[in-house]
């Protein structure tokens, strides 16, 4: 399968896992929002966020108050799961000093509406949403999805299994960063799709044919430098690599229905009532804004009608698991099973 | 003022202000209060330190020089920690913070490894001098606190925001990382680096590979490899400071890079 031709149809395969079932009948999809046509946000909102892509997610959020002058933006900053944890021991205590969260990650957004401290949303913002990215609760930013990139010169397309388990008893000499989270959050998905014991089965198989580096960069670099014939990382760490040197070693193939093809996402949840959280989120999900972290930082757009990153093609073979995202939250046992195995 | 201490002056100043960036929380010694907060009401105070700390090392070797069987050289990391002075120079020059610590124990091996005096004199020749280039170190960064132009220390986490300043902030975290290895925490030190990737260059090397990806290539195996190595290996100080130094170099090519790239980028709205 080639690098430019995976997301094609994307919208259409994330649909059938990660909605909750009966919302996504219910919401009709409808094109993406210019910041024009929104109302000016006026007053004081609190913002936990999560560390994001360098300074891009700043640069939204600096774009946004310029805009509205009225707007007292005050931000606490901080690892995406750490600030859901105070957000759930505050709500514990009775207090509460966020208005918004917006997380990197779709584990750490299942912890803050698990504990039930997010807001509903109004229809005609989660449905300006892809379908399979539609909640009730929370709203998807963009989103990234899990993948296998391969040394081109050292395996070809077809020497790569299209089931994420079947990796464990390949030959291919495989990379991997189990202290990364991302990745965890994909040992999440298969223990939960596929159990304990095969979940404990595949970690052990892979450990013993596995390089292990410290973050998914370092796989794709690795791949691409022949130290491995295949690595697990988000899709933008590739892309990223072939845009500053395109003619870089390293392709994406994809699993098939599995945690291997996982499409994680960053999100918001609004933690206060009123109009200015919410307005607050449709200025994420503006036509400008979603372009613009598609562009810059190759993630993955998640409303209607705004281009893919650079450099990707799309393609309707993309098969992502059927799972609700916010299930990503139940980390401890993943973290267990990995201490357990070794790998960790 | 000599040129040495003019060099020093920027270096301070440049370090003072980045490392108000950086979290009061990382500190491992000493209570952060007004004497850090308020440097020029203290020089006093600290000068008096830095003599009295002179004299304290000096009786140690004097100790030994006199082969007395009682002597402990642990009481060396005991005279430092109970000095205020510990805390202004680890908030406001970490490099020289670093540098006592190996010259406390550049006196301690050598003591422990019963080297001929004369050598043990030279490692407290040296300490004598990071203590008080350390002492010249924070007055200078009492004018510059005086005059507003560096922040009180934070006691809480701020993060950095942009690019170029998470570049900032890596490089103030490596020179705790040579402080805590001369600490002797390695564990510390170790944890630092492995956490200052993480949660700093991971979050900038996108940006950055797709500008330059053989230096991305280049520091991610200094963090991951060449710089954790130099400290499992215990090679010393100067080697683990020289990894840093080497990286630090990497990472001003990298902040001219994020700059750079923060200049081209289209407006969001």
């Amino acid at each position: 399968m080639q690098r430019r031709t995976f997301l094609q149809g994307l919208a259409a395969a994330t649909a059938l896992g990660s909605l909750p079932l009966g919302v996504a009948n219910a919401l009709s999809p409808m094109a993406s929002v210019s910041v024009e046509s929104l109302p000016k946000l006026e007053g004081d909102l609190t913002l936990y966020l999560g560390r994001g892509e360098g300074g891009l997610y700043e640069n939204v959020l600096q774009a946004i108050e310029k805009r509205n002058p009225k707007l007292n933006l005050k931000i606490r900053r901080g690892g995406s799961a750490a600030l859901a944890n105070t957000i759930v021991a505050e709500k514990k205590a009775g207090v509460k000093r966020a208005d918004l969260f917006w997380a990197v990650d779709t584990g750490s957004i299942g912890m803050v509406t698990d504990a039930g401290a997010a807001k509903p949303l109004p229809t005609d913002l989660t449905t300006q949403l892809k379908e399979g990215f539609q909640y009730p609760s929370w709203s998807p930013v963009t989103g990234r999805v899990r993948t296998l990139p391969y040394n081109t010169q050292r395996v070809s397309p077809e020497q790569i299994p299209d089931s994420v388990m079947a990796l464990a008893d390949s030959d291919l000499k495989l990379g991997w960063a189990p202290a990364y989270s991302s990745f965890q959050s994909f040992v999440t998905a298969m223990r939960l799709l596929e159990g304990e014991k095969a979940t404990r089965a595949w970690l052990k198989g892979v450990n013993r044919n596995a390089k292990k580096y410290a973050g998914e960069l370092g796989v794709v670099m690795g791949v691409e430098r022949g130290e491995v014939d295949v690595g697990f990382a988000n899709h933008y760490y590739t892309l990223r690599l072939k845009s500053g040197k395109p003619d870089a070693n390293v392709a994406l193939a994809y699993t098939k229905n599995d945690a291997g093809c996982l499409v994680n996402a960053s999100g918001i949840v609004a933690l206060s009532d009123g109009d200015l959280p919410v307005n607050f989120i449709r200025y994420l999900l503006t036509h400008e804004v979603q372009s613009y972290l598609a562009r810059e930082a190759y993630e993955i757009p998640l409303v209607q009608d705004v281009a893919q990153p650079e450099g990707l093609e799309s393609l309707s073979t993309l098969t992502p698991p059927a799972m609700d995202l916010r299930n990503l939250a139940d980390l401890r046992p993943t973290l267990n099973l990995m201490r357990d195995v070794g790998v960790l | 003022m000599t040129t040495t201490l003019k060099k020093m002056g920027a270096l301070v100043f440049a370090s003072a202000v980045s490392f108000s960036l950086l979290s009061g929380n990382a500190m491992a010694n000493g209570a952060i209060g007004d004497h850090v907060n308020n440097l020029h009401a203290h020089i006093g105070e600290y000068t008096e330190e830095v003599h009295w700390l002179e004299s304290k090392f000096g009786s140690v070797v004097d100790a030994y020089e006199a082969k007395d069987k009682n002597l402990k050289t642990d009481v060396l990391m005991e005279y430092w920690e109970e000095v205020d002075f510990h805390s202004a120079i680890e908030t406001q020059y970490v490099p020289i913070y670093a540098t006592i610590w190996q010259g406390i124990y550049g006196v301690k091996m050598a003591i422990d490894n019963g080297k001929p005096v004369a050598d043990v004199r030279v490692e407290q020749e040296k300490l004598n001098h990071a203590l008080w280039q350390a002492l010249g170190a924070v007055k200078l960064a009492s004018q510059y606190q005086k005059k507003g132009l560096i922040d009180q220390v934070k006691t809480t986490e701020v993060e950095p925001t942009t690019g170029p300043e998470v570049i900032d902030d890596i490089k103030t975290r490596l020179d705790r990382v040579v402080a805590k290895y001369a600490e002797q925490l390695h564990e510390v030190a170790t944890t630092l680096v492995h956490d200052t990737y993480l949660q700093r260059f991971e979050g900038v090397e996108g940006d950055l590979i797709a500008k330059d990806a053989a230096l991305v290539e280049d520091l991610e195996k200094d963090f991951n490899v060449t710089l954790p190595q130099a400290i499992s290996q215990d090679e010393g100080v100067d080697a683990v400071r020289h990894v840093v130094e080497a990286m630090q170099v990497k990472l001003d090519k990298a902040r001219k890079l994020l700059v750079e790239a923060e200049k081209g980028r289209k407006d969001v709205f």
